[in-house]
């Protein structure tokens, strides 16, 4: 469903990407790992078109993103949860919800997705009056992966929702992650720094680094690779 | 000074200070509605202000479209009126100018464009005055109603004191109340407002959530102006006016922006109110020409003791 192809991006002219291809069908969990800096939020940018690419191509069903304003890309089912949660904070976490069903398959689905939601994230349905910049770390997170979930996502991309978060906390993002994988059907794109626990859930995993594709594979191929073993996964 | 005079006196300045608080508190939503959601400082909202007035004056008595309305209720249509028209004029200054120099366009770079901000919204202030004076002229106007120069006297009950309600104050301020609240009603409770009030909060997010990010700072734009324009159009049937009136009223505004704490759209109304009652009460004792100094030292006040202003809150986890 989603397929890059050579994507490039620059910072004005510093290289954050070179030559990346990725591909996600529908249905599937991929993951993204590598160090900080390597472009994985550039990556997520570039595909919500808040960062424009150098040179490239990336399709969604076969359309071209890159004619298409931000804007108009989460329209497509496209939904991201950024890095750092980005929560609206002035806005009480219903009405947060509410933004994140604000394309039509949101709207249309609302009653049903806020439910699921809630069943997923019962402290959102708690503190739903309650303004979202007044929330726990990991209740943020919530809120931004529900958020998320409110415009009925064919793709839901989560830049590393663990960051800054308690293991136990991240443990509970991690099983709801999975939950909706599997019981929503919904195809994720993740981005992780926490590399075993991540792989461990993907069908399939690239392994970014300095802006360039180093190795893909899925979680047995990866786990078989040395350099994966040693760097990432701290095993000998 | 006796004491019936003396309560007669407070009273009255007790409910001028309401009446053109109200108005007051308009004018600043318009420019707190700006500041609040797209972060852009506004030289030219006198000036919107200005237009908002002689909207109004060629609706009600140059063009006569509304003549047909009386002198009674004309004028307070076409202060309302003035509110779509001055939107329409707002939004293309936003398409046109400052969107240029704002919004998504700007985000991130060293200055979030505020130094483009102000030397185009000052361009525009300055454009405005003196093409207003080679279209208008500077003979001051009024849109007369007969209202203003009527009001209802309301005994107090102490020997003769009473009150005075200026009806066409009184008018304007029902008006003014009553505008603040359906702009309060839209921006809390409806699918807009709130897209508004995400935009204002977090672009980047919204964009994420398939906000078209310019066409609200666009519709704020329009809205901030089309909303001071009501309360020019409003303060026009009691006062006389030329093309240089709004740069007295721009202080005015910062001063009640300011007061109701930045970024607090209905905030800024009671900013507006407290300006107003301060203006109303410092005549009791001061002469004219210090009644803007009156605002200023209650303004400096308020900031030392309450920095991010009356109704500035945090949502920020401690």
């Amino acid at each position: 469903m989603l397929e890059i192809s050579n994507l490039s991006v620059s910072y004005g002219g510093l290289r954050a990407l070179t030559d990346v291809s990725l591909t996600v069908a529908e249905g599937q969990f991929v993951t993204v790992v590598g160090p900080n800096g390597a472009g994985k939020t550039t990556l997520f940018k570039t595909i919500s078109g808040v960062v424009k690419p150098a040179s490239g191509s990336i399709t969604f069903f076969g359309k071209d993103l890159l004619s298409l304003s931000a804007s108009q890309r989460a329209h497509l089912g496209i939904a991201h949860v950024p890095e750092g949660r980005q929560v609206f904070k002035t806005l009480t976490v219903r009405e947060n919800l509410e933004m994140g069903a604000y394309p039509a398959a949101g709207q249309a689905a609302w009653a049903r997705t806020l439910d699921r939601i809630h069943t997923l994230f019962p402290i959102l349905h708690e503190r739903a009056g309650q303004m979202a910049g007044t929330l726990s770390g990991g209740e943020q997170q919530m809120v931004a992966i529900g958020r998320g979930l409110a415009c009925a996502p064919r793709l839901l991309m989560l830049d590393e929702p663990s960051m800054g978060l308690a293991p136990a906390v991240t443990d509970t993002i991690f099983e709801r992650v999975q939950q909706i994988h599997k019981e929503d059907g919904v195809t994720i794109l993740l981005v992780e720094q926490r590399v075993a626990e991540a792989l461990e859930l993907s069908d399939h995993g690239y392994v970014l680094e300095t802006g360039h594709m180093v190795l893909d594979g899925n979680y047995e191929t990866l786990l078989a690779d040395d350099r994966v073993r040693k760097s990432y996964l701290g095993l000998t | 000074m006796d004491i019936e005079s003396l309560i007669e006196n407070v009273a009255n300045a007790l409910t001028a200070g309401v009446t053109i608080g109200c108005i007051y508190g308009l004018m600043c939503i318009g420019l707190g509605l700006i500041f609040g959601i797209m972060k852009v400082v506004n030289f030219a909202q006198g000036e919107i202000l200005m237009l908002g007035m002689f909207a109004s004056l060629y609706l009600v008595t140059g063009g006569g479209v509304l003549a047909f309305l009386g002198p009674y209720v004309g004028p307070f249509v076409g202060a309302i009126l003035a509110g779509p028209i001055i939107f329409v004029v707002g939004a293309l200054i936003h398409k046109f100018l400052i969107s240029r120099v704002s919004g998504l366009k700007t985000a991130g770079s060293i200055d979030d464009g505020h130094f483009g901000q102000l030397i185009v919204t000052l361009g525009i202030s300055l454009i405005l005055q003196n093409g207003g004076m080679i279209v208008f002229g500077s003979t001051p106007f009024t849109v007369r109603t007969p209202l203003s120069s009527s009001a209802i006297e309301v005994g107090l009950g102490i020997g003769d004191a009473s009150v005075f309600l200026n009806k066409a104050k009184l008018i304007a301020c029902a008006v003014a109340i009553v505008t603040a609240l359906a702009l309060y009603m839209t921006m809390e409770f409806t699918r807009i407002g709130k897209a508004l009030r995400a935009a204002a909060d977090n672009p980047t997010a919204a964009t994420y959530m398939g906000i078209d990010v310019d066409k609200y700072y666009r519709m704020a734009f329009g809205m901030g102006c089309g909303i001071t324009a009501i309360a020019g159009g409003l303060m026009a049937t009691y006062l006389s006016f030329g093309p240089f009136v709004g740069f007295d009223y721009v202080i005015i505004m910062y001063s009640g922006v300011v007061l109701g704490g930045i970024g607090s759209i209905m905030g800024a109304f009671w900013g507006g109110l407290t300006v107003g009652f301060v203006q109303q009460f410092s005549a009791l004792i001061l002469p004219p020409q210090l009644q803007n100094a009156a605002i200023f030292i209650v303004f400096l006040l308020i900031v030392l003791l309450r920095p991010q202003g009356l109704f500035g809150r945090s949502a920020e986890r401690a």
